[in-house]
């Protein structure tokens, strides 16, 4: 078997991949995608804790997480569009409206 | 038949005599206006059964086993319990009650048959009128049947409201336009609020007597054993009660310093003046004094305060009649000074029965009653020749419809009455020898140098006062005989010549009435009046009376021996020559000289004279303190509350908002930053937990 | 049979009842929403009057579990005594008779009545409860239709006195619920029984002496807010000038009165150790309320806000009463409370009025009024004289006995010289006539100002002049037998006083 060691290294470093995206890029669908990659990051954790301890409950947490992630994709991408729609950009650093 | 009256029972319903006037109040308030003379005949009505019901009561008391055993009538019921304490609601008849009850109802009845004829003309107005002086009655007559002090206390207060009320009278709509209208509603606000001032010392003076003694009944708290434990439990408590309980009485009898607001009264009707001045109001911080003699009797410094206040009211005030020119303002300064004789009665008197209680001498004890039945003496026989004065005066201001007498002048031979009658008031009030006034006046001033002639210490004080009571009885004379002959005397001037003559008969009817009981009521001392009138105290007081019975036999128990007691004293020559010499003198100036109004003009005249037609610049000085430490303090107040406790609590909304405006400035809305915080958080998180996990050394 | 109705629980659910049957009379109805409203007041004020001829109060308790769960034990528990039973009367004649006054009040009648009812269950509520959790419901209850009734229905600033009545009055209260807490927690590992919100309960705890003080300040200060005392009053001038005449009838009356009731029925009886420590504290705050509240009044241009000054000044009467600790203190404290509401009820009629029949409130404005309008003046001088004490109506007789109270408090003092004190009552007392009688003679007498054209205006109509009337007759009632009131309080105050007395 793999060790675990490996897999949580792949896991964090795929995390880290999407966290360094959403602080540097600021083109909104790119930001969604790495927020996926977040999510799979802890998908991948999920798994491995579940193989690992032998307990099937993290399996289903994952598929879970994957349902409720494309939901917010659907949401997410939608957003997008209408950003664009209305504001002609998807650059998350114009969508300021919403602040104080 | 006479017997068959006392059979009646009366008695027991002495409190119809007040509680009539109060139904003609609630009548004529209400329904006033459906009944001729706008309720004029309801208060007639009220005032007659009143008096009615006090003749027949003071009959029957003075008839009754009670009296002559120097007991009072009483009868009480429960008003209210709290506590310890009861306070009741009933009538306290005395001599003393009696004696106030008979002239307030009977010179109230006559002031209203009066006021048919001199408010006539007021329309619609005549039902608040009627309605207000019998509450006023009302008022007096409760006042002096109370059986305690609260009760009593009440009515003092309702007295207030009433000449509140009828001071105020024109003060919305005054015939002789605004300036006496907004000067009629602040003569009325004065009056009450002056009045009040003393009203609170009382208040507060009772505060402490009905904590001292358990209970305000004059029954209960006019006993020597109780007294004496009050007074050796309280030595400093009960005379400060005392000289509170006084400040009543200069408030409501207007003595020094609170005097001033009784000038300004003259801004109401002259049948309100006449009611304030003889039949109620003024009488009852005198009746106040007279009531409480047994407790006053207690201080000889209380007591010689109270003939200082008095003796100072009665001379200083007396100068200020001296030269006005406002026949009104001139009687109103004449009540104020014969109000502080009585008040230097009551003083000295109880000065002497508290320096004949302290050295156990009995004559002591006997001149200092003389003192306060000769100031219920000069209350009563000033009452008839003051109604009459003010009565009179109205009488010729409803004629010339002028108050000025630089405008009279010569109405003797129009108004043949008013003009005789009002000489009779003026002999009287002057203490011209065998009128009303002059029995009372030598008494007072007998009474006043008692204690300097005996040596009691503060004979200095004494001195002085008899002194000043000389002086006022000279310029008594003078200022009413001046205020005759301007008015009646001489050339008719501008508003005279105008005059239409005599008033209608509702209006000297009641004149020639008073007239003769102003002339006559002095001889009430030939009736043993003295006697009467110190029958109270030996209801409040037996123990003294009992100590001093032998001086007081001398003094006051047979009227002839007081009559030849006087004629025997040099001073009542000296008095009576000093009345002549004032009276001479206002002859000489006044009817024999001509003289131009112009002549009387305030600018023209010297410091002296301005200082006392400004009336010493009292109404500036209560202006100024009522506006320093009144309004000033209220204007500081206001600031206050608005600028810094408002302030503080607006401030602190403010700075909340603030504080959450300065906060919601790190929502950027840039969503990169929002991350980067979340994962700085994370790693603090992260960090703060691997070093407590580190240093903890694991769970 | 009748002792089986819940009589108490009656005088909350009729007016809910008549709340929502006015609140949903909307449209062509709303016209007469007045007549339903004030029909379910009329009825709930003739239930309260039955409790006059119950002979045994006690017998009319209710106590129900409401809540009891996770520990908590939370009732629904109402009482009757002689503390409540007078306040509980004056506000459901007060509610009747100001829906009398208003009935051309509002443009949206239907709304206005509601609230107005709505308040009632608040009050007679707060009056009621015999539970802490109820009681701060309640306390809560009349905070929200008192909002509306400012924010809706009131003049220009409204939105500001609105939010400041709101938030200055909420945070009281919230600093009064974390003692409510604190009693209720202390009160269970003090006697070890369950957690129980019942006013029972808490009062069987033994508290210690400094757990006492310090909450006995928590509570002390949510109730001060409410009455209020300086310096936490200026919400009240600002909530009274602003709201409609009803909703400052029975801010004054009612509202104000919670404050001192709550000290006594709370701080007092359950906090008896605490109040002996804070005595000085709520003698000092009621004499410092006393004396500012009147100098304040002087300087007032605005009738209402005169008024509403001279609120703070009378209730610090009742303060300065409750920090004697006696048995007559007390009473009369309860006294001037009931005399306070009925008096200060007719005050805002009057001024209320003023603003309505003649366009403005202001007193330099005004002058004359005596002339042509008789009946406005002889309510307006018959509520300010009993305002200020008149002997015969029952100011005085409250004012009387809290001075005389106060009096028998500094003579048994130690010191002597604390007795000066007592001068600050007839301070009050002068200050007090003073300003109603400036008021007066700048607004009934004098000439007219003709700054204000009054050639149309009316005087008081046929309803306002009977709901004032019937407020005055039982000024002048009570004043001419006060035992009528004094009779019903004073087992009650002999009882708190005695139990005072025994600790101090």
């Amino acid at each position: 078997m793999i060790p675990i060691e490996l897999v949580l290294g792949f896991s964090a470093a795929l995390f880290a991949v999407g966290l360094y995206g959403i602080l540097t890029t600021r083109r909104g669908l790119v930001a969604l995608m790495c927020v996926e990659i977040m999510l799979n990051a802890a998908n991948i954790n999920l798994v491995a804790f579940s193989a690992y301890s032998g307990d099937a409950l993290g399996q289903a947490f994952a598929i879970f997480t994957i349902a409720i992630a494309a939901a917010e994709v659907a949401v997410g991408i939608a957003l997008m569009l209408n950003a664009y729609k209305t504001k002609g950009t998807t650059d998350i650093d114009e969508l300021t409206s919403m602040r104080w | 038949m006479l017997d068959a009256l006392t059979g009646l029972g009366v008695l027991e319903y002495v409190w119809l005599a007040p509680l009539i006037p109060l139904l003609c109040f609630v009548i004529a308030g209400f329904f006033g206006n459906r009944t001729p003379q706008g309720g004029g005949y309801i208060a007639i009505f009220g005032a007659l059964a009143a008096f009615v019901v006090a003749l027949l009561a003071s009959y029957e008391y003075v008839m009754s086993d009670a009296y002559s055993a120097g007991e009072a009538f009483v009868r009480d019921l429960e008003w209210l319990v709290f506590g310890d304490y009861a306070l009741n609601f009933g009538v306290y008849i005395d001599s003393l009650s009696c004696i106030m009850m008979l002239f307030a109802s009977f010179i109230s009845l006559l002031i209203f048959i009066y006021s048919v004829g001199y408010m006539d003309g007021e329309g619609k107005k005549k039902r608040r009128y009627y309605a207000e002086v019998s509450l006023f009655l009302t008022g007096m007559l409760g006042l002096v049947v109370s059986s305690n002090y609260l009760q009593m206390f009440i009515f003092w207060e309702i007295m207030g409201l009433c000449s509140y009320l009828l001071i105020g009278f024109w003060g919305f709509d005054h015939p002789e336009g605004d300036e006496a209208t907004e000067n009629a509603a602040s003569a009325a606000k004065k009056a009450f609020l002056v009045t009040r001032l003393g009203d609170v010392c009382l208040l507060a003076g009772l505060f402490i007597l009905l904590h001292m003694f358990g209970t305000l009944d004059y029954e209960g708290m006019f006993m020597q054993a109780k007294i004496d434990a009050v007074v050796a439990a309280n030595p400093v408590k009960f005379p400060v009660a005392m000289a509170l309980v006084f400040g009543g009485a200069i408030g409501k009898s207007a003595q020094f310093p609170l005097h001033d607001w009784l000038p300004d009264a003259m801004a109401g009707p002259t049948t309100v003046s006449a009611l304030i001045h003889a039949a109620t109001m003024v009488k009852g911080g005198v009746f106040l004094v007279a009531r409480s003699f047994p407790l006053f009797v207690q201080s000889a410094d209380v007591m010689l305060f109270v003939a200082i206040i008095g003796g100072v009211t009665a001379v200083f005030t007396a100068t200020m009649a001296l030269n006005n020119m406002n026949i009104k303002r001139v009687l109103a300064y004449s009540t104020l000074s014969q109000l502080g004789y009585m008040v230097l009665s009551l003083g000295a008197g109880g000065y002497l029965v508290a320096m004949g209680m302290e050295t156990g001498n009995a004559e002591l004890i006997g001149l200092g009653v003389l003192g306060y039945s000769a100031g219920v003496f000069h209350m009563v026989n000033h009452a008839f020749f003051k109604a009459l004065l003010f009565l009179g005066s109205g009488s010729v201001i409803h004629s010339t419809g002028t108050e000025d007498m630089r405008l009279m002048g010569g109405l003797g031979k129009k108004m043949k009455i008013t003009s005789i009658t009002m000489l009779l008031g003026s002999l009287s009030i002057a203490g011209f020898p065998f009128f009303s006034g002059f029995w009372s006046k030598d008494l007072v001033l007998e009474t006043a140098l008692a204690p300097a002639s005996h040596g009691l210490g503060a004979e200095h004080w004494f001195t002085l006062l008899f002194a000043l009571g000389m002086i006022t009885a000279f310029m008594t004379a003078f200022y009413m005989f001046r205020m005759w002959f301007l008015t009646f005397a001489g050339k008719p001037r501008e508003r005279a010549v105008l005059s239409h003559g005599e008033s209608p008969k509702s209006m000297t009817m009641p004149l020639v009435i008073l007239s003769i009981f102003a002339v006559g009521s002095g001889l009430a001392i030939f009736a043993n009046f003295l006697c009467h009138a110190a029958q109270s105290l030996e209801v409040g007081m037996r123990w003294i009376m009992d100590a001093g019975r032998v001086g007081i036999n001398e003094h006051v128990y047979d009227g002839i021996a007081v009559v030849k007691h006087m004629f025997g004293n040099v001073w009542t020559y000296v008095a009576i020559a000093l009345t002549l010499v004032g009276m001479a003198i206002a002859h000489a100036v006044y009817a024999k000289r001509k003289f131009e109004p112009e002549a009387f003009r305030i600018e023209n005249k010297g410091r002296l004279y301005k200082l006392v037609a400004n009336r010493y610049y009292a109404p500036e000085i209560y202006n100024q303190i009522s506006w320093k430490l009144g309004a000033g303090v209220a204007k500081a107040v206001d600031l206050t509350d608005r600028k810094v406790v408002d302030g503080a609590v607006n401030g602190i909304a403010n700075a909340i908002i603030g504080a959450g405006d300065a906060v919601s400035m790190s929502q950027t809305g840039y969503v990169r930053n929002y991350a980067g915080v979340v994962v700085l958080g994370v790693v603090v998180l992260a960090v703060v937990f691997v070093l407590a996990f580190a240093l903890t050394g694991g769970i | 049979m009748l002792s089986e109705i819940p009589l108490l629980s009656l005088l909350l659910i009729v007016p809910l009842i008549g709340a929502v049957v006015t609140l949903l009379m909307g449209g062509g109805m709303a016209k007469h929403a007045g007549k339903a409203a004030g029909l379910f007041a009329a009825i709930t004020m003739v239930l309260s009057l039955y409790l006059l001829f119950v002979d045994d109060l006690s017998t009319l308790d209710e106590s129900h579990v409401w809540i009891d769960a996770v520990g908590l034990k939370i009732n629904y528990a109402l009482t009757v005594d002689g503390l409540s039973l007078l306040l509980i009367l004056m506000t459901t004649i007060l509610v009747t008779l100001v829906l009398v006054f208003c009935k051309n009040e509002a443009d949206r009648p239907n709304y206005f009545h509601s609230l107005i009812l709505m308040m009632e269950i608040g009050l007679v509520g707060v009056f009621m409860a015999a539970d802490y959790f109820l009681f701060y419901v309640m306390w809560e209850v009349t905070l929200i239709p008192m909002f509306f009734l400012i924010s809706w229905y009131g003049g220009p600033r409204r939105h500001y006195a609105a939010i400041k009545f709101f938030i200055y009055t909420h945070v009281a209260s919230l600093v009064m619920l974390i003692g409510i807490f604190a009693m209720v927690f202390e009160a269970s590992s003090v006697t070890g029984a369950g957690i129980d919100f019942a006013f029972e309960a808490v009062k069987a705890a033994p508290f210690a002496k400094d757990f006492q003080t310090v909450v006995f300040g928590l509570l002390f200060f949510g109730f001060i807010v409410k009455m209020p005392m300086v310096p936490f009053h200026t919400w009240l001038p600002d909530a009274h000038v602003e709201a409609p005449t009803g909703g400052s009838v029975l801010l004054a009356a009612s509202m104000l009165k919670m404050g001192s009731y709550g000290i006594v029925r709370i701080c007092l009886e359950a906090l008896p150790l605490g109040a002996i420590e804070w005595q000085w504290v709520m003698i000092g705050l009621g004499l410092v309320s006393m004396v500012y509240g009147a100098y304040a009044c002087i300087a007032q241009k605005d009738l209402k806000k005169l008024v509403a000054y001279s609120s703070v000044s009378h209730m610090g009467m009742v303060l300065l009463a409750i920090g004697t600790l006696s048995e007559i203190g007390i009473l009369f404290a309860v006294v001037q409370m009931f005399a306070h509401g009925l008096i200060s009820a007719a005050l805002f009629m009057v001024a209320g009025a003023a603003g309505h029949n003649f366009g403005t409130r202001d007193i330099p404005l005004l002058g004359g009024l005596a002339g042509k309008f008789p009946l406005f003046a002889a309510f307006m001088m018959f509520s300010f004289m009993a305002s200020l004490g008149l002997p015969g109506l029952v100011g005085f007789v409250a004012e009387f006995g809290i001075l005389f109270s106060f009096w028998e408090f500094l003579a048994a003092q130690p010191d002597e010289w604390v007795t000066v004190l007592i001068a600050f009552g007839p301070l009050y007392m002068l200050l007090t006539a003073g300003y109603y009688l400036w008021a007066m003679q700048r607004t009934l007498f004098g000439a007219e100002t003709k700054k204000v054209d009054l050639s149309k205006c009316e005087d008081l109509g046929g309803p306002e002049t009977v709901a004032l009337g019937l407020v005055c007759l039982l000024v002048a009632v009570f004043g001419i037998m006060p035992s009528l009131a004094v009779d019903f309080i004073a087992p009650y105050a002999d009882t708190l006083g005695t139990f005072l007395g025994g600790l101090i």
